[in-house]
């Protein structure tokens, strides 16, 4: 009952649909276009409006006052932030692969867009109702890394093909505890889609007990992230989704202090916009994705659906621009150390905490199994991330640093 | 560093600390945004040189003589000074022309220093910007004076230092001066006395006693002023 | 779904035939890319949702990008113009090459007309019947792969800290 924006918008888009019962090939259009228009400029809205969310954040956290000149607080400054770069030159390096150096940012944006088709924004809120949503997320992301190859190799320049490099590496890396973190879920759901993953996060029955008090938790407690295994999985997703969508700290790619902008360097005007854009909408897929599978998706107390959804997709990119706001850049040497050395053995120990967890449940009743999880499995997760940083710890960090170049 | 990362975590607590207290707290958001609000100059910005005048009109309260000691010590030759004379050809103690080029000026200050007239000071003036790089930027002489009690307004501690300097000067000068007529004075009185003395000799000692009491009046009177407390507080 | 079938498979063939007749190397690899992602498509129209996923994870995702980063560290992207792509006797290869296929495809064509729709209406396929299949009748294949992978990789392992360490 309390998801009612999600039906009225599916029957404001049954309704559009219906009116064209008489000419099918136009139908299927309206059907398509349905499907795919709002999100792109719901999206592309939401891409302007985290521009300006982050340079105030980043502007507050440096005490400074950020963006205030253009609309009140600075708010249309997206918007004059697109038509400089509309107008500015287009600049293609003489020597590089034209084609590639065009084909580029289409190819970085077209997956983008894809993969927040597969974002379950409502109750039966989905442009791409698909059996496997939650793989075909990853598969689709993992076409990123061909696109940030492509334009760091089709520049000819330096800079922009280590960019891209360290990109494909990081990304190749990245991907693995990102997936195997959302195995646990995917495992504990028993489903790949993303709506029923959605449903394994609400308590089924105290939803329908009638009881307002019931249905108010029933919406919020049931979400993997108040599980050991889903809390520490939340983390590890965290932290690769972090380093897939190229966010500080592990923005090495396009490191400015070393090299320029990475595979941007030779990007200017609109194509550099639209490099832009595809960040920050993967950032937004992958903060969705978070939401899906770790802090209940669209469920939530009094308004469920699409509200809550957007409020904790934006609180994730609010978190994000918070760690960006907070933490130095890693080296790439710790940053390939971080992701094979201790989230991914991490993440396969937590598919494993998961399992048990999923047995004890069955076995014991959800709140034994609840309270022994946080205390055995989180325990046992605990000292498997100490053990492993004590394994990891560099030799020459032991005791007192030491400088070559001083005294 | 075990699962929950601790620096991590006491980092971003940070940065939320600062992001929160610049919504309330002035030390958190140490921005002036500029154009709408100038509250950077405090009395101890000095910019660029102006020229100080005492009183109403400019022309007559100028305290700089033209001595063109400041053109000597700007290091950057920024300070271009005439003499003005009268209508006899004869140069009088007041600039006709005093420029200073703002383009060139370094806000060094050594001309403050060497002013013995008190007369060129430092302004906290800093929107010295022009649409005409070349006139626009050449300060003149009738730019530069500035009142005294501008000077005050915007470095109250120094003009009054100034003023206190220029006032024990004035005092100064004063008893001297008057030290000096009274030597005068009693130079003459003594040539008088002597003269009177030589009348006496002449007049051959008949009124002997009333000459030795002349002068001991005379004495007394000049010993009086030295002790007079207006001349010090002056 | 006929014209996207047409469409897909028209991207594909290109793909394909690209990938042989570029003289870029790094080109190539991208029309082998084109060319998984239109037989993703492929397996879409397929309905065979799962079999698509691996297509565009495996394929373009990772085996892609392995052929990319070994193109990276060769010296010569570009090849020599002036050497021909196709050597005398290619017509009789192309013939026999196109006897084969046939060989192969015409038997499997006709089965699947024999074939009655009614068994492909009620068809359903799904993630978790595919699961289901790997997991039971097939557990012994699987479990078989898996170990060989691991053995795999733990000896790539090995033979690469081994190389660099001493």
């Amino acid at each position: 009952m309390n998801n009612f924006i999600d039906y009225k918008l599916i029957e404001l888009g049954q309704w559009t649909v219906g009116l064209f019962n008489d000419y099918p090939v136009v139908q299927i259009l309206v059907h398509l276009l349905l499907a795919t228009l709002p999100l792109t400029l719901v999206f592309m809205g939401a891409f302007g409006f985290s521009t300006w969310l982050e340079r105030k954040g980043l502007a507050r956290i440096q005490n400074r006052l950020g963006p205030n000149r253009v609309g009140i607080f600075g708010l249309l400054q997206p918007l004059a932030d697109g038509i400089k770069m509309l107008l500015k030159e287009d600049i293609v390096p003489d020597r590089s692969d034209k084609l590639f150096h065009f084909l580029a940012p289409v190819m970085l944006m077209v997956p983008a867009f894809i993969a927040v088709g597969f974002l379950p924004l409502g109750d039966g809120l989905m442009a791409l109702p698909m059996d496997s949503a939650i793989l075909f997320f990853f598969a689709v992301g993992s076409l990123n890394t061909i696109a940030v190859f492509m334009a760091g190799w089709s520049s000819r320049n330096k800079y922009s093909l280590l960019g891209g490099m360290r990109a494909v590496a990081q990304m190749i890396s990245y991907e693995i505890p990102l997936v195997l973190s959302a195995v646990a879920v995917i495992m504990f759901s028993g489903s790949l889609n993303a709506q029923e993953i959605v449903a394994s996060q609400q308590i089924q029955s105290w939803l329908a007990s009638g009881n307002l008090v019931k249905e108010f938790f029933g919406q919020i407690l049931g979400w993997h992230i108040f599980k050991p295994w889903g809390f520490a999985g939340f983390i590890f997703f965290f932290v690769a989704a972090l380093a897939e969508a190229n966010r500080s700290p592990f923005d090495l790619p396009e490191a400015d202090s070393e090299i320029i902008a990475g595979h941007l360097t030779e990007y200017s005007g609109f194509k550099y916009a639209i490099f832009f854009m595809a960040e920050y909408i993967s950032a937004f897929a992958i903060a969705g994705i978070a939401t899906t599978l770790f802090l209940g998706g669209w469920s939530g107390p009094v308004i469920a659906g699409l509200p809550w959804f957007i409020i904790k997709m934006f609180s994730l990119f609010a978190v994000m621009i918070w760690i960006r706001g907070t933490l130095p850049r890693l080296r790439v040497d710790q940053l390939m150390g971080y992701a094979w050395k201790f989230l991914l053995p991490l993440a396969i120990l937590n598919i494993f905490v998961a399992g048990f967890y999923y047995f004890a449940e069955q076995q014991f009743g959800s709140l034994a199994a609840f309270i022994g999880g946080w205390v055995i499995g989180f325990g046992i997760l605990q000292t498997a991330a100490k053990g492993l940083s004590r394994l990891n710890k560099s030799p020459t960090l032991d005791g007192k640093r030491v400088y070559q170049l001083v005294e | 560093m075990s699962l929950i990362a601790k620096g991590i975590l006491q980092g971003m607590a940070v940065t939320a600390k600062n992001f929160i207290q610049s919504y309330y707290k002035k030390e958190r958001l140490p921005t002036v945004e500029y154009p709408e609000e100038k509250s950077t100059v405090n009395q101890f910005t000095r910019n660029i040189p102006f020229l100080v005048y005492d009183g109403e009109d400019e022309i007559e309260g100028m305290r700089c003589t033209a001595c063109k000691l400041c053109e000597k010590a700007c290091p950057p030759q920024c300070i271009y000074i005439i003499k003005d004379t009268d209508e006899n050809d004869k140069p009088i103690k007041r600039p006709k022309v005093f420029d200073i080029d703002s383009s060139v000026c370094m806000s060094c200050q050594l001309c403050v220093e060497v002013c013995p007239f008190e007369s060129i000071r430092m302004d906290s003036e800093f929107e010295l910007s022009n649409e005409n790089r070349f006139e626009g930027l050449l300060i003149n002489r009738d730019e530069l004076l500035k009142s005294n009690e501008y000077y005050h307004e915007i470095h109250p501690i120094e003009a009054q230092e100034t003023d206190d300097r220029i006032a024990a000067k004035i005092a100064e000068a004063e008893t001297k001066k008057k030290a000096r007529e009274e030597k005068a004075r009693l130079a003459a009185e003594a040539k008088q006395a002597a003269a009177a003395m030589k009348a006496a000799e002449e007049a051959a000692a008949e009124t002997e006693t009333s000459a030795t009491e002349q002068a001991q009046q005379s004495e007394a009177k000049a010993e009086a002023p030295e002790d007079n407390p207006e001349t010090k507080n002056t | 779904m006929t014209v996207a079938f047409y469409i897909m498979a028209a991207i594909a063939v290109l793909g394909a035939v690209m990938a042989i007749a570029l003289r870029n190397v790094v080109h190539a690899v991208f029309s082998v890319l084109l060319f998984f992602s239109a037989l993703a498509g492929l397996f879409i129209l397929l309905l065979a949702e799962f079999i698509a996923v691996v297509q565009v994870l495996v394929y373009i995702g990772s085996v892609g990008i392995l052929m990319l980063f070994a193109i990276m560290l060769t010296t010569k992207v570009t090849g020599d113009p002036t050497r021909k792509l196709l050597s005398r006797g290619w017509a009789w290869g192309g013939l026999v090459s196109g006897a084969l296929l046939l060989a192969f495809l015409v038997p499997l064509i006709t089965q699947s007309k024999s074939e009655s729709n009614s068994q492909l209406s009620n068809f359903n396929p799904s993630v978790k019947d595919l699961g289901l299949t790997l997991m039971d009748p097939y557990f012994a294949s699987v479990g078989v792969i898996a170990l060989l992978l691991t053995a795999g990789l733990i000896a790539a392992v090995v033979a690469a800290s081994s190389a660099s360490g001493e």
